[in-house]
């Protein structure tokens, strides 16, 4: 008796092996190294992007709200991972499924990466709604190729986004409990040029 | 694998270092192109910054997905599909490439915090290359000239909007300087707005009335 949950990523994953390419794209786009340096890029990319005084400050202090957001989703995410256990779906139907990506050894809910492209594309939309909805597209993109390669239930991912949007939520929160901290570490890297 | 995981670790720290200066330098000049910050463009020209940018990410992109092909490592004759354990050290084949990076950090690959720091090195190092770039191509080449020859003037932009129309070089001790003055004042007004249960109030509040 398998769960809706299971289904789907036993469906998903039942797909790969009918096109070598796409499999190939998947991996690649599921690969630890490409999705996360792409968010790490879009904090990088706003942080140089402001076009006068103001929106500069406006979209480094979103940066920074980003960067922290992705810090302290990796510890809520690893709180869940020991609070829950959920085990990753490989794990309890392996017989039902193609691994695409190496079988991590870490619990399965929420999705980690997905946490962390969502807290950062939250922090883009906030100030740039264009850009933003073009990481949240990565960031769910990278999800459904862990899903496609049958590293995560789709519960993970959905739990992952949820998880991302909310701490970064919480984090603008936790800047007005730092400030005058936040706005005094933006305006000493003005002082060596950088911002 | 029977390759010790710090080997591994090494060679991928290395890829990886590569990769990521390689995409912080291509989004830094395309994000300074767009905003007009000449002091740390590559070079003289907005729309070939630009380019250039974009050229660095797609190679970067393509050389480090492409390296298990001409790199020896620990990529090959394996379950490239899925295990990282089982593989031996060598070139990976076509076939194999797409998932050759897919290796585990228990066995090699690099974990998130390693990750942070080297990305956060290559971001600072492509920063300073766009920087040594932009004062040469300003002063070399002549691309600019100082808004305003006086440096005591206080409307002198500093920062980043200060390399609209310096060198970094030119610019640094502006923004020096003014951070110097100002951040006295910027601190305590700063604690004076927070607020009342800005946990930095709570500590320095008191003094700085």
């Amino acid at each position: 008796m398998t769960s809706i949950d299971a289904n789907i990523v036993i469906w998903l994953n039942g797909l790969s092996g009918n096109f070598a390419a796409f499999d190939n794209l998947m991996r690649i786009v599921a690969s630890d190294y490409l999705m996360p340096l792409v968010f790490s890029l879009g904090m990088l990319g706003l942080w140089f992007s402001g076009k006068n005084p103001a929106q500069r400050i406006r979209y480094q202090l979103s940066t920074l709200m980003g960067i922290s957001a992705l810090s302290i989703a990796n510890i809520v995410v690893w709180i869940f991972n020991i609070t829950v256990e959920r085990p990753r779906p490989f794990v309890e139907y392996g017989d039902q499924l193609t691994l695409l990506f190496y079988p991590p050894t870490d619990p399965s809910f929420p999705a980690n990466p997905v946490a962390v492209g969502f807290a950062a594309a939250t922090a883009a939309w906030t100030i740039n709604r264009k850009f933003g909805l073009w990481l949240y597209a990565a960031a769910a993109l990278f999800g459904f190729s862990r899903l496609y390669a049958g590293v995560f239930y789709p519960t993970d991912i959905v739990g992952g986004a949820l998880v991302g949007i909310a701490i970064y939520v919480f984090t603008t929160y936790l800047r007005r409990f730092l400030e005058p901290l936040i706005t005094s570490f933006v305006r000493f890297i003005r002082g060596l040029s950088a911002a | 694998m029977n390759t010790d995981p710090g080997v591994v670790r090494d060679l991928f720290a290395a890829h990886y270092f590569l990769f990521a200066f390689l995409t912080s330098l291509g989004t830094i000049q395309i994000a300074v192109s767009n905003a007009g910050t000449r002091g740390l463009w590559l070079t003289p020209n907005a729309t070939l910054t630009r380019w250039l940018g974009i050229a660095f990410i797609i190679t970067a992109i393509a050389i480090f997905f492409s390296q298990p092909l001409w790199v020896d490592g620990p990529w090959a004759a394996g379950s490239v599909e899925a295990d990282s354990l089982t593989r031996d050290w060598g070139k990976a084949s076509w076939e194999e490439v797409a998932g050759a990076r897919n290796v585990n950090d228990i066995h090699g690959g690099l974990d998130g915090v390693k990750q942070t720091g080297w990305f956060s090195l290559a971001a600072v190092t492509a920063f300073a290359v766009s920087a040594i770039a932009g004062t040469l191509s300003i002063r070399i080449l002549n691309t600019v000239q100082p808004k305003s020859g006086d440096d005591q003037d206080p409307d002198v932009p500093d920062g980043l909007a200060g390399l609209a129309n310096r060198s970094y070089l030119s610019n640094q001790p502006e923004s020096w300087r003014n951070f110097h003055a100002e951040f006295g004042e910027l601190w305590h007004k700063g604690i004076r707005e927070a607020e009342s249960w800005s946990l930095i109030k709570s500590i320095w509040g008191r003094s700085s009335k």
